[in-house]
């Protein structure tokens, strides 16, 4: 972690700087007030007890009501405008963050995971826009503060001023500097208690029943109570180092009292000080120390924050996609020659397809299940860079053609689609924005859906959610059919929309969708429909097993006619 | 908000010590304080009316010395021991929220409040260490200090303490009314917060989605408004909350100013001394301090307060009453189920539900999907009991038995096979032969041929490394082998296809030849076909026919 990551990431904030400056001007004189109020005070006392005439002290009365009054204001307005510039920052960083994503590689979202996702773009953005009301700005405000006030003290005495300087020094870089190792020190012990943690409560929270019924909940339990006892032990670790940087904090008050007490005595003794002077010298560093008491929370805030920036500049700094050379509106033919398909950085699941898609033409591919359907249909789609192999649309390679030229010519449902937090008809316009609901109505009842539809409670304003915990996995894989159903895109390919099904309507599904005008691919592992089929792709061990109408494979290739057969009689 | 909520003491132990420590630290920096203030004054007073010198003040500040060293001391202890308490606080209430939740079972864990214990348990109730290690610490002190500084201050000018005890109960007034703006609107934040996470989140998550649709520009836009929605909303809140915390600071700092100046003027009439100037010059700021810390540490704190809240909340849900009897021999006693009927939003599903599961049996639950097949077995299993009807063995209804007496004879395969982390052949079980036997039943002999070590192959939490298909195939191996009389087989053949299913038809037949009962969910009919019985579920509910 380099400390340039930190300062990237605030970058992105994209801070206002006049706000920000703003802020940290409000914030010295707002705390500038509390010395201030501090400093005459012990003047005003020290020399009313020598009773000069009343009139004397009348501006010192005025001042320290004035400085009672200005703290509070000044403070209120300061906070106001520094959790301004923090949440304008946060939503700055948000929208980086989704646009990158947006446009960077397409396998790198696939590869986070969900929860990992919500905790970037969640909690750590938060936690590196608190950097500014946090850390940024109480650092900022006691450096001034501190330099002022060491400056008006040496104008009275500089062994006194000089004394306070080191006390702040003390208070406000030592102590934040054991406060932040401290801190560091128990994150470092704790990070892996604290995965251990997280995994076992949620292993537990999601799968409450069969650990119930398994009889392994108690174990599960003790094993939560081992890690959260590590957490502790961790904690303890830093413990101690925060209580010196506390204790720390506490001792520079007391020093620097004792220090101007210790220089200012033999001082006005010697003439160089005025008894009234004295006063002010030992009682004002009592306030100075208000701004550096914030310190060692500050830095500890700032290493939060730079640990949660790396996370997300993790996700920034993902690969972007290659900009496209080719201006060509993507059109079919979809050609895929010699494909291997696979994630980058491992072996190819698929290798050796061949593959032609254009409108009115229907192809099935069916294999054993974990063979890399899913993966090769995304592959096809143009979602996942190909290891092997070309493929093109109307003769121009997928690769350097504009990715929404590609979208709209192409289109994948896969079985692990989102369904988006919003109403069933909006899920649908995400395929096609300008979808009426007569149509989304219509698409429905054509994936066999329509029952489902009259059953929700406001019918397509009837809001479903991303967890599937309002959908059955039957009903969700239907309506992402009729997504991909719905969608402008010539060429479609869909993902095993049967599953969850029973065989009646599975198959009545299947036939329909390859029965579409459009050209469609079709993976699924129930043979019985796939006489509508154009052609029948069967894959084995990563390469085309053989191919052919139904009709052929089911003659030609035992194993197919095996299966066949076998889904038969099972029916 | 409640400043110190007893039922945080009731259920956490750790908090107990810690709350007594931190009351005895708060006494001793009250006299600490005063102290301190008494000693300073005497010096400076001496030195600045009567020019005393180093050597005559030297008792007096080398006392002083002590007293800063004592405070350095108890500040130290407090922090020390602060962080400690809050972890174990934090780690006795997940552990109780957790196994509260668990024990609540699976279906209110999906529904209501339970989804949002997953976010409270692993995150939420990191908020308490703020509460316990800033904000408790200032309430006692404002529970000690400023009561205590206040009688010193009453006995050297009555004046000046006249001052502070009229603003004194202002202060509470106006955080009783911080409060109240802040709890109800803090409350709403925090539900605007985690909605605009959600749906921010739900972008990201779709964002795969957006991208093959090739619609992925146009939410950014969207992103940034609702982040700006977000703003505003905040800074509506803020603005009120820090506004009360404006006019508590204007209060105590201007309360001091006073008090300042009316030692001022009384100094010039010659009505009181320097050194009891200075003494309540220097205290009468400590009697706000605490109270301006508490506030300050306010919406810290409340966080923390919040999720304990959501805590106890947890954990006074009822649990259903466990019963007492052991459960019956599964090998010879006949499960039953009558006229069960389990209420969800659409209506029952199922509804009058009869099932007979005589032991030896196989048993097939067939029926649309979502008409509450799923929940039939929960009811079965006893992790849910029927808002109608009755589920029994041998006459002794479910709710009376001791459920794990029950468990402790099933097998469950869920739809999503939850594997433990280990080797395969520890997850397994039996012994070398039998587990070959198994394994060449169930298909996991093919499964293990592609993976280079074999049975030795360690899974991870949830099985990860192997395909759902893989999961489902060792699962079927541990239920196989396992010796329990009941196997209830959710869906077995999802995930699989035709040569899959066969395997599961194979593994059925087995179990019926071993003599085990066996109660599964069937969408294919050739499952179906190995049944003895099929008990066809209905429900009342809108669903797919």
């Amino acid at each position: 972690m380099t400390r340039g990551t930190l300062r990237r990431a605030v970058r992105l904030l994209d801070l206002d700087p006049r706000r920000f400056a703003l802020a940290l001007l409000l914030g010295t004189l707002a705390l500038g007030c509390g010395v201030a109020l501090a400093a005459v005070s012990a003047w005003l006392i020290a020399r009313a007890s020598q009773m000069p005439p009343v009139l004397q002290l009348s501006v010192a009365t005025v001042a320290v009501r004035a400085f009672g009054i200005g703290r509070g204001v000044l403070r209120y307005l300061e906070r106001l405008v520094s959790h301004d510039v923090a949440l304008r920052g946060m939503t700055e960083l948000r929208t980086t963050l989704y646009e990158r994503l947006a446009a960077a590689r397409p396998d790198t979202l696939l590869r986070v995971r969900r929860g990992d996702l919500l905790a970037r773009v969640g909690a750590d953005v938060d936690t590196v826009g608190d950097v500014v009301v946090r850390g940024l700005l109480p650092a900022g405000v006691a450096a001034a503060l501190g330099a002022g006030t060491v400056l008006a003290m040496c104008a009275f005495w500089p062994p006194a001023g000089l004394a306070l300087a080191a006390c702040l020094v003390l208070a406000g870089v030592v102590a934040p500097a054991i406060a932040a190792r401290a801190a560091r020190t128990t994150e470092q012990r704790a990070v892996q208690s604290r995965a251990d943690m997280n995994a076992t409560a949620l292993g537990l929270l999601d799968d409450a029943g069969p650990l119930l019924v398994g009889g392994r909940a108690g174990s599960e339990l003790a094993a939560l109570r081992a890690s959260d006892r590590r957490l502790a032990a961790a904690t303890d670790a830093g413990a101690g180092p925060a209580a010196v940087a506390a204790g720390l904090g506490q001792l520079a008050v007391g020093v620097a009292m004792l220090g101007a007490l210790l220089t200012g005595v033999p001082a006005v003794g010697a003439g160089l000080l005025t008894p009234v002077e004295l006063a002010v010298v030992v009682l004002t560093p009592l306030a100075a120390f208000e701004a550096t008491s914030l310190l060692p929370a500050a830095a500890i805030q700032v290493q939060r924050s730079r640990a949660a920036a790396v996370r997300v500049l993790a996700l920034l700094d993902a690969p972007p996609d290659v900009p496209a050379t080719d201006t060509a509106a993507g059109r079919p033919p979809l050609v895929a020659t010699d494909l291997a398909c696979g994630w980058p950085g491992t072996a190819p699941v698929v290798t050796g397809l061949t593959l032609d898609l254009r409108p009115g033409r229907s192809v099935a591919i069916v294999g054993p299940s974990g063979t890399g359907k899913t993966t090769t249909l995304l592959t096809l789609a143009g979602l996942l860079p190909r290891q092997a192999g070309t493929l093109t649309l109307d003769g121009h390679d997928v690769d350097h053609l504009d990715r929404h030229a590609v979208a709209a010519a192409v289109v994948v449902g896969t079985e692990d689609a989102h369904v988006f937090g919003t109403t069933v008809l909006e899920n649908l316009r995400v395929a096609r924005g300008d979808l009426t609901a007569a149509e989304a109505t219509e698409v429905l009842a054509r994936v066999g859906l329509a029952e489902w539809l009259v059953g929700l409670p406001d019918g397509l304003d009837t809001v479903v959610g991303p967890d599937a915990r309002t959908v059955s996995g039957g009903e969700r894989r239907r309506l992402l059919v009729a997504r991909a159903l719905v969608s402008p895109a010539e060429l479609l390919l869909v993902d095993e929309p049967a599953e969850h099904l029973d065989p009646e309507r599975a198959d009545a599904l299947v036939t329909d969708l390859l029965n579409d005008p459009r050209g469609v691919v079709v993976v699924t592992h129930r043979l019985s429909p796939l006489a509508a089929a154009d052609e029948v792709v069967l894959l084995d061990a990563g390469r085309v097993l053989a191919r052919g109408s139904h009709a052929d494979l089911a003659a030609t290739v035992p194993d197919y006619r095996d299966a066949w057969e076998r889904e038969r009689a099972i029916d | 908000m409640r400043p110190l909520d007893p039922r945080l003491l009731r259920h956490a132990r750790a908090a107990r010590g810690y709350v007594a420590l931190t009351a005895a630290l708060g006494v001793l920096t009250a006299a600490l304080v005063v102290a301190q203030a008494l000693l300073l004054a005497r010096a400076l007073g001496a030195a600045v009316s009567d020019g005393a010198t180093l050597e005559v003040l030297a008792p007096t500040i080398v006392w002083l010395a002590v007293v800063v060293a004592v405070r350095t001391l108890v500040t130290a202890t407090q922090e020390r021991f602060a962080h400690r308490a809050a972890t174990r606080t934090i780690a006795e209430l997940r552990e109780q929220v957790v196994a509260h939740a668990v024990a609540l079972g699976p279906r209110w864990l999906a529904s209501g409040e339970g989804p949002s214990v997953v976010t409270l348990a692993t995150r939420g109730l990191d908020a308490l260490e703020p509460y316990f290690v800033r904000y408790l610490p200032q309430l006692v002190l404002a529970a000690t200090v400023t009561p205590g500084v206040l009688l010193v201050v009453l006995g050297l000018d009555w004046i000046s303490a006249g001052i502070l005890v009229v603003v004194i109960p202002l202060v509470p007034i106006f955080m009783v009314l911080v409060g109240r703006l802040t709890q109800g609107r803090s409350e709403q934040g925090l539900v605007a917060m985690q909605r605009l996470g959600t749906q921010v989140l739900d972008l990201l998550a779709g964002l795969p989605t957006l991208r093959a649709h090739g619609r992925e520009r146009g939410p950014g836009a969207r992103v940034r408004t609702l982040g700006d929605a977000h703003r505003q909303a905040t800074m509506g809140t803020l603005r009120i909350a820090f506004l009360s915390g404006m006019v508590l600071e204007l209060l105590t700092t201007l309360s001091v100013a006073l008090v300042a100046v009316g030692i001022g003027l009384r100094l010039v009439e010659g009505h009181l001394d320097l050194v009891t100037g200075i003494a309540v010059l220097v205290l009468a700021p400590e009697v706000f301090l605490p109270l301006r810390q508490v506030g300050v540490q306010f919406h810290a704190a409340a966080d923390g307060v919040a999720a304990a809240g959501r805590a106890f909340e947890v954990l006074e849900t009822p649990l259903p009453p466990n019963g007492t009897r052991t459960a019956p021999d599964l090998r010879t006693a006949t499960l039953r189920l009558d006229g069960v009927a389990v209420r969800t939003s659409g209506g029952c599903t199922p509804h009058g539900l009869d099932l007979v599961l005589p032991p030896g049996t196989v048993v097939a639950l067939t029926g649309p999907s979502g008409v509450g097949k799923t929940t039939a077995l929960e009811v079965v299993l006893g992790l849910l009991r029927p808002d109608d009807g009755r589920a029994s063995i041998d006459g002794v209804d479910l709710a009376e038995i001791d459920l794990p007496s029950v468990w402790t004879q099933v097998s469950w395969l869920p739809q999503r096979p939850v594997l433990e982390p280990g080797t395969i052949a520890e997850l397994v079980g039996g012994d070398e032969a039998s587990r070959a036997a198994a394994a060449a039943l169930t298909g996991l002999d093919a499964v293990l041929a592609t993976l280079p070590d074999g049975w030795a192959t360690s899974l991870g939490r949830g099985g990860a490394g192997l395909s759902l298909g893989q999961r489902q195939r060792v699962a079927l191996t541990c239920t196989l082998l396992a010796a329990t009389p009941l196997v209830v087989l959710d869906e077995p053949t999802a995930h699989l296809d035709a040569a899959g299913e066969q395997v599961v038809l194979d593994t059925v037949r087995a179990l019926r030849h071993a003599g085990r009962t066996v109660l599964l969910v069937a969408h294919r009919p050739s499952l179906v076909a190995v049944a003895d019985d099929v008990v066809h579920v209905r429900s009342t509910a809108a669903v797919l026919a």
